[in-house]
């Protein structure tokens, strides 16, 4: 075949491929162009996933006449003018291609009426072909109709999910523009049926509660860093751990009111919860960064989706920075559920212990009918663990089994605080009192949470002690692990483990941490089973999380075990230790440590509120 | 069964025998001692099913022969609150009756007949004779280095190993190594050898009190056999052999140490000491550096402090080196050798230290890496 120019409609169609990728890429180019318009409210409405129609309709500033053609031209924009421009985008849209691409691959009319213009015009396009400019009746700003959408694109169109899949696709791409714009209505409308409607003028604060749910405000923090003012400032939501979803899709980035996924980002804010939820979790979470626009690259892909920051790690520290600050001050104990403890609910009404947030099953934690609730963090962000709040009538009847009525003695307060007196139950957990009411404390969680704490901090000044064996121990491992060891040797070091090959299936154990030793753990078995999950499961590419995975595994090896009898001076040292390591609410998979039993709650159940 | 006899002495054996019960059993018969009245004394007998002890009591004055079998915990609690000089114990049924000037006990029992048998130790067969101070020696001196009773994987043994007169304990925890060695008074042709548990010697140790004593030692293919003392106080203590092979040791004990000093034990024992006040969990190590006449022994915590001892070393011999060590470690070695001069010897950071006094005992001990 002879070397030749493309047509102009192949070349659209080639970078609709990139830019237009579903239906749910139309909806966000179009409410992108129309939140840049100046639109006060826009409404999207789709078919069939948006396959059939996709109709975004805004009362922005509106495109005159004669300059309808121009705008499905390709390159053609408002936005920018010259080179200097793109050194600082303010817009969302600026390439000058979505409407061409979108227009080579589907039936467009774009319907528009400036509003000082008495009436509006249309112009038509099929596949590429622009139709002559008529004039129309239209309300002020501009209506976009895309139908039949990748007509002439069949594989494009074999690739698409269900009608329903792509439907949910819009709605996220609604939701993060609606969320950087709380400013602007929006409304969505899913085959008739409005899935989407957001009032006109909201703070951000209410935009992102209501687009999160409503019912979650109670878990969500506030956060945020303004130091570095108009160059550098943060602000956001983040959900507490307990709220954690399986996939990283609830994590809201928005770069200067974009809608961005960066990896930075999703890394610093995975760090800042790294013990609090379990591992393949994600948390909860809609930031929204300020950055200079001269130190970010939006013109990296054709979607804008991805970014690429002058100083990556500026921004992941601020991110890591401010959220850690804000989840350490967080009271993160989470309650039991006296409402669904079985059998002693005197009246359903009042069983109502939780806020009505929606709760996590636990229970392999705290027995069969035990749930842990969210209401504990309604008072998180105002008062961790200060007094505030604290019914003191209600804690002296508890604590000393009293009559409601009747003075009790003010001096049986401070030893709630000071002189926590703990019992073991059943081996496994301790229960004792703060001011809130009555803790559970799981003792295998707890000490495993405080080895980690211990073994981190102490890693990050330099390897672990190790302590030399008399004759290596041998450990037996899969063909392959034994060659895992090569690839494992920094990590090792800085564990304080000294392992060679001794033969295909045979390792050698020179050394072992002498902390490990102290608390009884063999050098063989352990090391046996590090190469063992090396090999199979593999072990995180990026160093640090590859050690915190060891020290997780450590941790959990040398804490006290679910059965061991705790002495009085065991019991008290583990409770003091719960005190000195940050996140003693949760092991170091993210399990908690601590369940809370709330005076008032108790209240409640006996009837006395 | 009816005996009177003197409370202290009752007081010391039944505490002795006690410690062999296991609280964990759920047998009661195996939560009792049993009391066996014949030939003039009295004999206390308990075990754990692994291990068994017979501890004679002389100053009684036995009224009427028999047997009674009841629970440990009562009769040691019974005969430590009492206050009287003698007691009564009497026999009958499944009960015994302790009385004393104004009091009268009844507690109950179970026959004595369902009480496993405790074999009497085999005079004949004896293995070998060694002087109780001796013995006890040997054993303080191999049992500290074994692992702490809990690890699953390690030797919860001291290795007993006779060759003609020659005596041996060995004892390692995989990152030390305690040889013992001492001779027998006399002792039966050929060799022995055997791993011995270590709440044996613990009790064994506890069983020794007259230095002059001997003790008697049987081993046959699953069983050790000591008997302390010939006396009608005699005590014997029957223990279950280790199974297994005991690390091959004489190999990691090294040959080629290149650097060597002697100190004063209780000096290098206050150094450590000291050096180690400011440790923490996460790193033990005590760092020891030779040379220069002297020996600086420095730690560091880091959110705790540091601290550095000096000790004079005039006849240090060999390269300086800087090594490290779990300061427990020297710690337990010196406090088993009653004082006295230590030989320490070196050979590079990441290989063994070795503490000899005389020929009487090795140790040889794993460093740690230091930060």
């Amino acid at each position: 075949m002879p070397i030749r120019v493309l047509s102009p409609l192949l070349v659209n169609q080639i970078a609709a491929g990139e830019v237009v990728e579903r239906p749910a890429s139309v909806v966000k180019e179009l409410v992108e162009n129309a939140v840049d318009a100046g639109a006060g409210r826009i409404e999207v409405s789709i078919e069939n996933g948006g396959l059939d129609l996709i109709q975004v309709a805004d009362d922005g500033t509106g495109i005159r006449a004669d300059e309808l053609a121009l705008a499905v031209a390709s390159h053609a924009t408002s936005k920018i003018a010259d080179p200097g421009d793109l050194e600082a985008i303010s817009t969302m849209g600026f390439r000058g291609e979505a409407l061409a691409s979108i227009a080579s691959v589907s039936r467009l009319r774009l319907l528009s009426r400036p509003h000082d213009v008495p009436e509006g015009a249309q112009i038509e396009v099929e596949g590429g072909t622009l139709r002559p400019v008529r004039p129309a009746s239209a309300a002020p700003g501009t209506t976009v109709l895309v139908r039949t959408l990748f007509f002439n694109t069949p594989a494009r169109r074999k690739f698409l999910r269900s009608a329903r899949a792509e439907a949910g696709r819009v709605s996220e791409v609604v939701e993060a523009i609606a969320m950087a714009h709380p400013a602007v209505g929006f409304r969505l409308e899913v085959d008739g049926r409005a899935t989407i409607d957001l009032p006109a003028g909201q703070d951000r604060r209410a935009r992102v509660v209501e687009i999160l749910g409503r019912g979650l405000e109670p878990e969500l923090l506030e956060i945020g860093d303004e130091t570095g003012g108009e160059v550098l400032a943060m602000w956001g939501l983040v959900g507490l751990p307990r709220i954690a979803k399986a996939t990283s899709k609830h994590v809201r980035l928005f770069l200067n009111g974009r809608f961005v996924t960066d990896r930075t980002v999703l890394h610093a804010l995975r760090e800042s919860y790294r013990g609090l939820v379990e591992p393949h979790r994600s948390p909860v979470a809609a930031l929204f960064l300020r950055v200079d626009p001269h130190d970010v690259d939006v013109n990296v892909h054709p979607a804008k989706s991805e970014v690429r920051f002058r100083n990556p790690s500026m921004i992941h520290g601020l991110v890591h920075r401010t959220v850690l600050r804000r989840l350490r001050q967080a009271d993160l104990v989470p309650e039991l559920d006296l409402a669904r403890m079985g059998g002693a609910t005197p009246d359903p009404k009042l069983g109502g212990a939780s806020l009505g947030a929606p709760s996590q099953r636990s229970e392999g934690h705290a027995g069969p009918s035990w749930t842990w609730s969210g209401s504990s963090a309604a008072r998180g962000p105002t008062a961790p663990a200060s007094w505030s709040g604290f019914d003191l009538d209600a804690a002296r009847e508890v604590m000393a089994g009293s009559a409601p009525t009747g003075p009790a003695s003010a001096e049986a307060l401070p030893t709630i605080r000071f002189a926590p007196e703990v019992m073991q139950v059943q081996r496994r957990y301790l229960v004792t009192q703060d001011e809130h009411g009555i803790v559970v404390i799981d003792q295998h969680a707890l000490h495993e949470r405080v080895m980690f704490e211990r073994l981190r901090e102490r890693i990050e000044r330099g390897p672990l002690e190790s302590q030399r064996l008399l004759v290596p121990a041998t450990a037996e491992v899969d063909a392959g692990a034994s060659e895992a060891i090569d690839a494992l040797e920094p990590l090792l070091m800085r564990l304080g483990i000294e392992a060679t090959p001794l033969g295909p299936r045979t390792v050698a154990v020179h050394a072992f941490p002498s902390l490990l030793f102290e608390r009884g753990v063999e050098p063989a078995p352990f090391v046996q089973e590090l190469l063992t999950r090396a090999a199979d499961e593999g072990l995180p590419h990026e160093p640090e999380a590859a050690l915190a995975e060891v020290l997780d595994m450590m941790a959990c090896k040398a804490a006290i075990k679910s059965g061991d009898r705790l002495s009085e001076s065991e019991l008290a040292e583990l409770l003091a230790l719960r005190e000195t390591v940050e996140r003693a609410t949760n092991c170091p998979h993210g399990r908690p440590t601590s369940l809370r039993l709330t005076v008032r709650d108790l209240d409640r159940q006996f009837g006395r509120s | 069964m009816k005996v009177v006899c003197d409370r202290a002495a009752v007081l010391d054996a039944l505490g002795m025998a006690s410690s062999v019960v296991s609280g964990r059993t759920p047998s009661p018969i195996l939560h009792c001692v049993k009391l066996v009245a014949s030939d003039g004394r009295l004999s206390i007998a308990a075990t754990d099913s692994e291990i068994a002890v017979r501890i004679g009591v002389a100053q009684v004055d036995v009224q009427d022969d028999g047997d009674a079998l009841v629970p440990a915990d009562k009769l040691v609690q019974i005969v430590r609150a009492s206050e009287d000089a003698t007691l009564t114990l009497h026999a009958q049924k499944q009960a015994l009756h302790i009385k004393g000037a104004d009091s009268h006990f009844k507690v109950l029992g179970f026959d004595p007949k369902e009480y496993p048998p405790i074999k009497d130790f085999p005079e004949s067969k004896a293995d070998c004779i060694v002087n109780a101070a001796q013995f006890r020696r040997l054993v303080t001196r191999s049992l500290f280095a074994t692992a702490v009773e809990n690890s699953r994987y390690a030797i919860n043994g001291v290795l007993f190993e006779r060759s003609g007169r020659k005596l041996r304990l060995v004892a390692t925890d995989g990152r030390r190594l305690a040889v013992a060695r001492g001779e027998c008074d006399s002792a039966a042709d050929g060799d022995t050898r055997c791993i011995i548990p270590t709440k044996a010697l613990n009790i064994l140790n506890r069983l020794i009190d007259d230095p002059d004593a001997s003790v008697k030692v049987s081993v046959d293919s699953h069983q050790v056999r000591f008997l302390i003392g010939d006396a009608d106080d005699a005590a014997m203590l029957t223990s279950n052999l280790v199974e297994g092979s005991f690390p091959p040791f004489e190999d990691v004990i090294p040959k080629d140490q290149d650097k060597r000093v002697t100190i004063d034990a209780s000096e290098l024992t206050s150094a450590v000491r000291r050096a180690a006040l400011l440790t923490n969990q996460e790193s033990k190590g005590v760092r020891l550096a030779f040379g220069d006449h002297r020996l600086v022994l420095s730690s560091r915590a880091p959110e705790m402090g540091e601290a550095e001892i000096q000790v004079e070393m005039p006849e240090y011999q060999g390269e300086p080196i800087e090594i490290g060590f779990n300061p427990s470690f020297i710690v337990d070695a010196l406090k088993v050798i009653d004082g006295g001069p230590v030989m320490i010897e070196l050979k590079a950071p990441n290989k063994p230290g070795v503490l000899k006094v005389g020929q009487d005992f090795t140790y040889v001990v794993m460093p740690v890496s230091l930060a």
